[in-house]
């Protein structure tokens, strides 16, 4: 029994401080959102501001600017996910019918490099080639039509530069993870499905594509778990006063008008909403995947 | 097996729209870095493509001279070099003793770590946090909240757990302590997990944005995403620049050049080190992505 303890010294010194990040930056923080039942101001603090109890939610869901901000963050974050959810399956199924691996590699490396950019990098070569003044896009378009065209101020352009670009940053580093998934597949399959006289295609079909369909359930399952996550980066970085109609999402909302405009209490509500969905959101999405035989635990 | 003509076709069609993906992704950098070193003319007449016309590094001049931006880049270094130290040396710490299936508490505190992943206080609260441990305004608050992501935990936790035990037993026998077995065995043993998770941390950090924003109120103390965003989005910065360019000629310039010239400025860093990088960390995402 001492034995136990005499060799856990060790690994205590190492976690404690590990133990006190967590606690003080991750768990501090959860029960601090107990500030979305009051309300806040500098002098009580956290913990002596004055209680509310529901009156900032009740303020919230009745405010339209809040159901409209939520319906932008599903209508952006579901379209992203559903649109770009093909690309990297197509992409790793592609990679892995090269033979030649220099053409291998040569692809693969520039296709995982949008990843690393940040969004001021991704959105700043955004914002220059479909400028209306000088943009590359802009100068075909115009060739082609005669006219120019406000890419980045018309709602429905907007969205589809939006959610392309967010296809262009990661399909290639999500297709690392099928890539990954096909490796995994038995090679023995496709030798018996091209000697049944199985052409390529009918093998993808029926070898790759059941081979790989733990990996998208699994994938579906918890990009659908993370919907009412919109990064702030790229949103704040495309979005401009024009298409504020469909841009304004939950993270930018809460930056501006709770940090910048300091209504503390109130935004707390909404990020606390955003969680608590999250979480059940989740939670479903694991239990579902448990279902088909692979949790997250 | 003889491929057919069909096949023949489906295979140059892969190959073609492979190329295409890759091409994709190169040639909008391509095309910011010759908007960056073109000529005035050739950028306002909307013909510079993929190189250079009238070659000239005026908007790298303008911007070195006229702007903070290399007080922002050296701010950029500091952040991403202390932190990634930071993370890295959490993040082992926290690994190491939670492999150890003696460790007491080790299921309790393996919840609540991972807990912390689907369930977050929220962005107004840890502002808060922050700002009630007067950290707002400087760099402790860019490293702090995120020393350590829990995904790249989990990551290097799961590949300590794949070390044999054997290895573990040796030791043990040669009567190696907790410290001198990590320290000796476990991270020489786990470079390549532990060059991903540098480099991951690494581009996380130089490309912090939003939290500089939120945390950061003096302009002095901005790093390179904030300076550059702000250009891009406000032309104040490039009438500032014309104004302190002082020589008796204007240097006229576009605001899309020296939008160009900072991005190139900023990604040249991750540039030089990606190509080195990239056969690792594609292992450690593998192995990321067998855990889940």
């Amino acid at each position: 029994m001492i034995r136990l303890w005499r060799r856990n010294i060790p690994l205590y010194m190492m976690f404690v401080p590990v133990i006190i990040f967590f606690i003080l930056f991750k768990y501090v923080p959860m029960f601090g959102a107990v500030i979305a039942f009051k309300k806040y101001n500098f002098a009580d603090g956290m913990l002596h501001s004055p209680w509310v109890g529901w009156d900032n939610f009740k303020l919230l869901f009745s405010t339209p600017t809040t159901l409209q901000i939520i319906r932008n963050t599903l209508v952006i974050s579901l379209l992203s996910i559903f649109v770009g959810f093909p690309f990297p399956i197509i992409l790793a199924i592609m990679l892995n019918e090269v033979r030649r691996m220099w053409f291998k590699k040569v692809v693969q490396t520039l296709v995982y490099l949008p990843h690393f950019f940040s969004w001021i990098i991704v959105s700043g070569i955004v914002i220059t080639v479909f400028s209306q003044q000088n943009g590359l896009v802009s100068g075909i378009w115009e060739s082609l039509t005669g006219s120019t065209y406000p890419f980045l101020y018309r709602e429905g352009s907007w969205l589809a530069i939006f959610v392309s670009s967010g296809i262009w940053k990661e399909a290639g580093f999500s297709a690392i993870i099928y890539l990954a998934a096909l490796t995994s597949i038995d090679t023995t399959l496709y030798e018996a499905a091209s000697m049944d006289g199985a052409s390529r295609w009918r093998q993808i079909w029926n070898v790759t594509l059941p081979g790989l369909r733990l990996t998208i359930v699994l994938m579906f399952i918890l990009s659908m778990g993370r919907v009412m996550e919109v990064g702030f980066d790229q949103v704040y970085m495309l979005q401009n006063s024009t298409v504020s109609n469909i841009s304004e999402v939950i993270s930018t909302y809460i930056y501006k008008i709770g940090l910048m405009g300091s209504q503390f209490s109130l935004t707390a509500a909404l990020g606390l909403f955003e969680s608590l969905i999250s979480l059940i959101l989740v939670l479903i999405a694991n239990a579902i995947a448990r279902k088909y035989g692979n949790g997250l635990w | 097996m003889k491929p057919s003509l069909g096949e023949k076709i489906y295979l140059l069609a892969v190959y073609m729209v492979l190329a295409g993906a890759g091409l994709l992704c190169l040639l909008p950098l391509v095309h910011i870095a010759s908007v960056s070193s073109s000529s005035l003319q050739a950028v306002a007449s909307g013909h510079v493509t993929f190189y250079p016309i009238g070659f000239s590094l005026d908007a790298y001049k303008q911007l070195l001279e006229g702007t903070p931006i290399m007080r922002s880049f050296w701010n950029s270094m500091q952040i991403t070099v202390l932190g990634v130290i930071f993370s890295m040396l959490f993040t082992i710490l926290a690994a190491y003793p939670l492999t150890r299936s003696y460790f007491i508490g080790r299921r309790t505190y393996t919840f609540g770590i991972v807990f912390t992943m689907l369930f977050g206080g929220g962005l107004i609260p840890t502002y808060l946090t922050i700002r009630s441990l007067e950290l707002i305004n400087t760099y402790w608050s860019l490293w702090l909240p995120g020393l350590v992501s829990v995904f790249n935990l989990l990551v290097l936790r799961t590949f300590m757990e794949n070390i044999p035990t054997e290895v573990d037993e040796a030791s043990r026998i040669d009567g190696c302590g907790e410290w001198r077995y990590l320290l000796r065995i476990v991270l020489p043993l786990s470079t390549p997990v532990l060059a991903t998770l540098a480099l991951f941390y690494g581009v996380g950090y130089w490309n912090a944005f939003f939290n500089v924003l939120m945390f950061i109120n003096e302009p002095a103390k901005f790093n390179l995403a904030v300076l550059v965003q702000q250009m891009i989005q406000s032309q104040t910065m490039l009438s500032q620049m014309n104004a302190a360019s002082g020589s008796s000629e204007q240097i006229m310039l576009t605001p899309e050049m020296v939008n160009a010239a900072a991005i190139i400025i900023m990604v040249l860093p991750m540039m030089a080190v990606y190509p080195f990088l990239q056969r690792h960390f594609v292992k450690g995402v593998m192995i990321g992505a067998v855990k889940g």
